[in-house]
């Protein structure tokens, strides 16, 4: 069978909504609703066929396709001086980013359902359109293919921050585009100056030829593609002091594009870190991993610290996330097979994590219009259910094992203590903060006396079950059974360390 | 033949493929029980997912789910036991996570340590589940609770058969939620509330330490195994700076969960939670969980002496210390809670001091006697609903079962002969004595006062004497309440016969065999140490009965002509108020620091960024002024730009 054509119908499907929701009207709630959320189910069913076709055994490189596209000749020459192909292609990180976003992006769809109040044509088009741009950001081979995708994945989400956020959403979204905008012009200059010197924007290809000594690139233009990309990379993840355009995101979005945001967006960051930065310049990587190793810590405790002061819920998630950011860094930092996998663990496991608990924000903020810990103190006695699932989601968070955080957590901490374990011990404060903060926030809002009566305050019901459920299930899942994301990692692992050379 | 098959099958179903006995341990006659011992923590995690599921339908049949799911658990940990006795160690492991060429593994064994924990934890929690179905009668969160209690005894279970540090440490922390959650079972209370997030963060910075311990001691045996681990250090593959730090963090562990100091402070606020919970959690299991880890780990520490001193240091001025608090506390599980920390420290004691049996055998013992104290502490206030001791009073003919319980508690947490608490007792001092540390004997020998004199202070307060408040409908407790304390006092009394220096040292004989690296099986301290432990603690009880119960000796003899140490002891050392002083202030100011930076100089630099953005937008827009001139000039200098960079780099960027 040709499989060639399944990831650009996995990458693309999305499409097909936004060309049904056009010709839908605009007061039609109900269906647009259904289309929006239909449209992202044959990403997740093909995601889920690929994460099959793995565990039955089969190459995931019968999925990679290569055509060519766009070619520059030179006056008078046949051959094409510059080509570009259209290439998407899976291994198995990839894939499981691919899984990630589809499960995200279609739960988010089901948050969207339930709490976008207005305009959802224009919501739902923007938000396949979103879909898109990360399913191709996570399959792109080459890295022009992986910039475009990369900047569609910036317009919708502008615009969905601008227009279905709260209060200061203009502002908060462009915070928003002129950070990412600066983070993706340093990335194209880095992609041109590699396609200028190469000839070619094959990833893969790339990667060998940077480890071949011939090629024209000194060890300081390396050393600065390298800084480059960890400065347009360390905007997305975000690492101190680049965060603050992402802490407005957090508060003033809507939760549902939270959930695809702190989810799969920042996701790009540690992405394009592991697979560019490390996979391309893993020298260089290695004489900034000290540098990298402090910039975690300091992301981890900076958040920690900052998040256990904060009075609004959505600022102690967003401060957590730089946190947890931190622990990646850490990870990357190790460059040992324990650290990288505990990266990517953690990149897999945030995704979830913090999905679940923005979903559950939007839940609270839906029935009592705030996010304040003290206004919502007591909320356990009035929802005992969503109380529940947010302790649990902030355990999760704070990596009781049994969940997905622990394991990536560990993973990182166990490589790290190998190569820098002085630079990993002041990290190790950063596990008791995290459950200081979290629990005060947590305990703040379920916990106590009840402050204030809600009306008509209900507990989870119906389809609201469906986001919580699931990720729930897979965060437990991956904290009891981690092979079902260590086994795909295994190949990806053994590519890289052959870079660094350990 | 038919059942091995079955097992094989179910085993190949879990996983369990990759059977590997451990080394040295070859298999001698059918070991059926203990081939499956990973059951018995699965029931209890069954009952904890069906409660949860079901729960509020079940209402208050919730309770027999959880009784008859840890009845199972008990029965089989029984029967596990009795074939430990006879056959050798099993164990087994599968893969669970692959990382490189690193294989972890998960899986369990059944050693003698493991064998006697699972029964102990079952005991307890089978009889906790049974008491509480009176206790918490009519609470509207029935289901909830016995959810609760099913992942605690889930995760203990789970705990002592693990054969690695990283399954350890897996469990240890489940047991931590497993408490956090019951201790905040009344989420509703402001008290409960802060002393569940104290319990969780103060034993979380223990847990910290165990986890460096454990992941340094990983780069340095490549294991987490305890066999590998012991066998690398037998081999002398560990330097000794290396034993002495790893075993010190791992302790460091060991002090937040057994609530040493100065990490103790959480575990007498941990009352906060219903009082079953106070006997199965912070009494006879969990808490006892830091002194099992030091047990199961001994080889390790014995390497070090540095190490072990450490331990018995902390463990004897622990005892002493909290001895000295519940001398004065006036909250019934309060002076049960500082004696909970004074006899861990005991335990601690005595396994720095190298008496591994004397450690294990108290943890035993102290199990069953504290777990006694807890759950009549528990029908106490079922029937007074006041925990202030100031409040009670001649309750001894109203509870007619729980009062005789309660004083064999009492007989036997103060070491009087003949109870099992003397004999375990005499066991660490003889051990302190022995392995040469005469001061900390010395201050485990007052300690030994201190608590026969608090204990009975306790007791005469309750139940002799008349009531010092009105009383009224003071009832004893239902059936299912009282049955399970008086197999706890059964126990309470029997339990020290199996390790006597009369009758023989069964136990010991049995934990140490086939291990030397445990030590002896019995240390034999001389005859005086004995009749001093007797001395000193009819002397507290003497004591107590003249201030108490004669009440010829004031109450406030001890503390004579000032009230300072009266005020220090009542403020408990003012631990609490030294650490929010402390490291909370310290905490709350950083933070507030950083976010100054956050604000000033990170905002700082957004707005600089938004600036030049801005500025450079506001240059080029100005330059589209449709003037010739500018145009040529701006591509002159651009022009004139780009031949200088040619000019010095030669066209390429390297």
């Amino acid at each position: 069978m040709n499989l060639h054509w399944i990831l650009s119908i996995l990458v693309f499907s999305p499409l097909l909504g936004i060309v049904v929701l056009a010709l839908l009207p605009k007061t039609q709630e109900k269906v647009i609703k259904a289309v929006g959320l239909l449209a992202t189910v044959p990403a997740l069913l093909l995601a889920l066929a690929a994460y099959l076709h793995f565990q039955w055994g089969k190459d995931l490189a019968d999925f990679a396709v290569s055509v060519p596209w766009i070619q520059f000749r030179g006056m008078g020459t046949q051959e094409p001086v510059f080509s570009v192909y259209y290439e998407l292609g899976m291994s198995g990180f990839q894939m499981l980013l691919v899984v990630l976003t589809a499960v995200v992006a279609t739960l988010s769809a089901i948050a969207a359902a339930k709490f976008v109040k207005k305009e959802w044509k224009g919501y739902f088009m923007l938000f396949l359109l979103l879909e898109t741009g990360m399913l191709g950001v996570f399959t792109a081979e080459n890295l022009i293919l992986f910039f475009i995708f990369f900047e569609i994945t910036l317009i919708p989400t502008f615009f969905l921050i601008g227009k279905w956020g709260y209060f200061e959403r203009e502002k908060a979204a462009y915070s928003f585009l002129i950070y990412n905008g600066l983070g993706s012009a340093v990335l194209l200059i880095v992609i041109m100056i590699l396609f200028g010197k190469t000839g070619t924007t094959n990833i893969d290809l790339l990667t060998q030829m940077m480890a071949d000594p011939n090629v024209p690139l000194s060890s300081d233009l390396k050393l600065g593609l390298l800084i480059a990309l960890l400065i347009a990379f360390g905007v997305k993840l975000p690492i101190f002091p680049l965060h603050s355009w992402m802490l407005k995101v957090h508060v003033q979005a809507p939760p549902s594009v939270v959930m695809i945001h702190s989810g799969i967006l920042l996701k790009i960051g540690a992405y394009g870190l592991i697979r560019f930065g490390m996979g391309i310049f893993p020298e260089q990587f290695k004489t900034l991993a000290t540098l990298i190793a402090v910039l975690g810590v300091i992301n981890l405790l900076y958040g920690a610290f900052l998040a256990f002061i904060q009075t609004d819920f959505k600022m102690v998630l967003a401060y957590s996330s730089i946190s947890h950011m931190g622990i990646v860094l850490i990870g990357l930092a190790a460059m040992n097979e324990a650290g990288v996998q505990g990266a990517i663990f953690q990149v897999v496991s945030h995704g979830l994590i913090s999905a679940l608990l923005f979903f559950l924000v939007g839940v609270l903020y839906e029935r009592t219009d705030t996010s304040l810990i003290e206004n919502l103190g007591g909320m356990a006695k009035g929802m005992p259910i969503a109380a529940g699932f947010l302790l649990a989601g902030a355990l999760a968070s704070l990596g009781l094992p049994g969940m997905s955080g622990f394991v990536s957590e560990f993973m990182a901490f166990l490589g790290l203590f190998k190569e820098l374990p002085w630079v990993a011990a002041v990290g190790t404060i950063g596990i008791i903060m995290t459950a200081a903060y979290l629990l005060r926030a947590v305990l703040g809002m379920t916990y106590g006396k009840a402050h204030r009566e809600f009306t008509g305050v209900l507990d989870l019901k119906g389809v609201e079950f469906v986001p919580v459920v699931v990720l729930m299930l897979l965060i437990v899942l991956i904290g009891v059974y981690p092979s079902v994301l260590s086994a795909p990692l295994q190949t990806t692992l053994e590519t890289i360390m052959l870079g660094i050379g350990g | 033949m038919g059942l091995s098959t079955k097992t094989g099958r179910c085993q190949a179903l879990l996983g369990f493929d990759k059977i590997r006995v451990v080394p040295g341990t070859a298999r001698r006659g059918i070991v059926i029980m203990m081939e499956n011992a990973w059951l018995i923590p699965l029931f209890p995690l069954l009952s904890f997912l069906i409660l949860l599921l079901f729960g509020k339908r079940l209402k208050e049949a919730s309770a027999y789910v959880g009784i008859l799911f840890t009845l199972a658990s008990l029965v089989y940990s029984i029967l596990v036991l009795f074939e430990r006795f006879s056959e050798p160690t099993y164990g087994t492991n599968f893969e669970w996570l692959t990382i490189g060429d690193i294989h972890l593994t998960a899986g369990f064994e059944v050693n003698q340590l493991n064998a006697l924990m699972l029964v102990i934890v079952s005991l307890v929690s089978f009889l906790v589940h049974t008491y509480s179905k009176g206790y918490m009668n009519g609470d509207e969160r029935f289901p909830v609770f016995y959810a609760y209690l099913g992942l605690f005894t889930f995760a203990m279970l789970g705990l002592v058969i693990s054969p690695n540090l990283l399954q350890t440490y897996i469990f240890w922390e489940l047991v931590g939620v497993g408490s956090f959650l019951l201790i905040g079972f009344y989420f509703y209370k402001e008290e409960a509330k802060a002393a569940a997030k104290k319990a969780f963060i103060m034993t979380r910075i223990g847990d910290v330490g165990l986890f460096i311990g454990m992941i340094l001691l990983f780069w340095q045996t490549k294991s987490f195994e305890y066999s590998e681990i012991f066998k690398a250090v037998d081999a002398g593959a560990v330097s000794g700076t290396m034993i002495t730090l790893t075993a010190i963090l791992i302790f460091i562990g060991a002090v937040g969960k057994s609530g040493q100091f100065p990490l103790h402070t959480w575990l007498p606020d941990a009352m906060e939670g219903p009082t079953p919970v106070s006997a199965l959690i912070h009494a006879a299991t969990m808490v006892a969980a830091g002194v099992y880890l030091v047990a199961a780990l001994f080889p390790l520490f014995q390497a070090s002496k540095t190490a072990l001193l450490t331990i018995a240091v902390i463990g004897a001025f622990t005892a002493i210390f909290a001895a000295s608090i519940g001398l004065v506390q006036t909250d019934i599980k309060r002076v049960l809670a500082y004696s909970t920390v004074s006899q861990l420290g005991y335990m601690m004691l005595a396994l720095g001091s190298a008496g591994y049996v004397a450690g294990v055998f108290h943890l035993m013992t102290h199990a069953f006697f504290k777990a006694l104290l807890f759950l009549a502490a528990g029908s106490v206030i079922h029937a007074v609903h006041t925990q202030n001791i100031e409040e009670m009073g001649g309750l001894w003919k109203k509870l007619k079962f729980t009062g005789p319980l309660f004083l064999i508690g009492t007989l036997s947490i103060s070491g009087v002969p003949l109870f099992s608490g003397f004999f375990s007792k005499d066991e660490i001092l003889a051990a302190a004595w022995e392995g040469g540390h005469p001061i900390l004997f010395f201050l485990a020998l007052i300690a030994a006062f201190m608590t026969a004199f608090y204990m009975f202070r306790l007791f005469f307060m309750v139940f002799t004497g008349k009531p010092r408040t009105e009383m009224k409908n003071v009832h004893e407790s239902p059936a299912n309440m009282t049955y399970p304390m008086m197999l706890l006092g059964v126990l309470a009394i029997v339990a020290g016969y199996v390790n006597t220096p009369w009758f023989g040292s069964f136990l010991g004989d049995w934990l140490v065999d086939g291990n030397p690296r445990l030590g002896h099986a019995h240390v034999e301290g001389p005859i005086w140490i004995m009749i001093a432990a007797t001395v000193v603690s009819l002397l507290g009880i003497f004591m107590a009965y003249l201030m108490y119960y004669k009440r010829s000796l004031a109450r406030n003899w001890l503390s004579g002509t000032g009230d300072t140490l009266h005020t220090i002891l009542t403020n408990k050392y003012y631990v609490d108020e030294f650490y929010q002083l402390t490291v909370i202030a310290f905490t709350k100011g950083l933070s507030y620091f950083l976010r100054f930076i956050d604000v000033f100089l990170v905002e700082g630099l957004v707005k600089g960024v938004v600036g030049i953005v801005q500025g450079l937008g506001r240059t080029g827009s100005r330059m589209q002024s449709g003037q010739v001139q500018t145009y040529g000039a701006v591509a002159f200098i651009g022009l004139a730009l780009l031949a200088v960079i040619y000019a010095l780099t030669g066209g390429y960027l390297r």
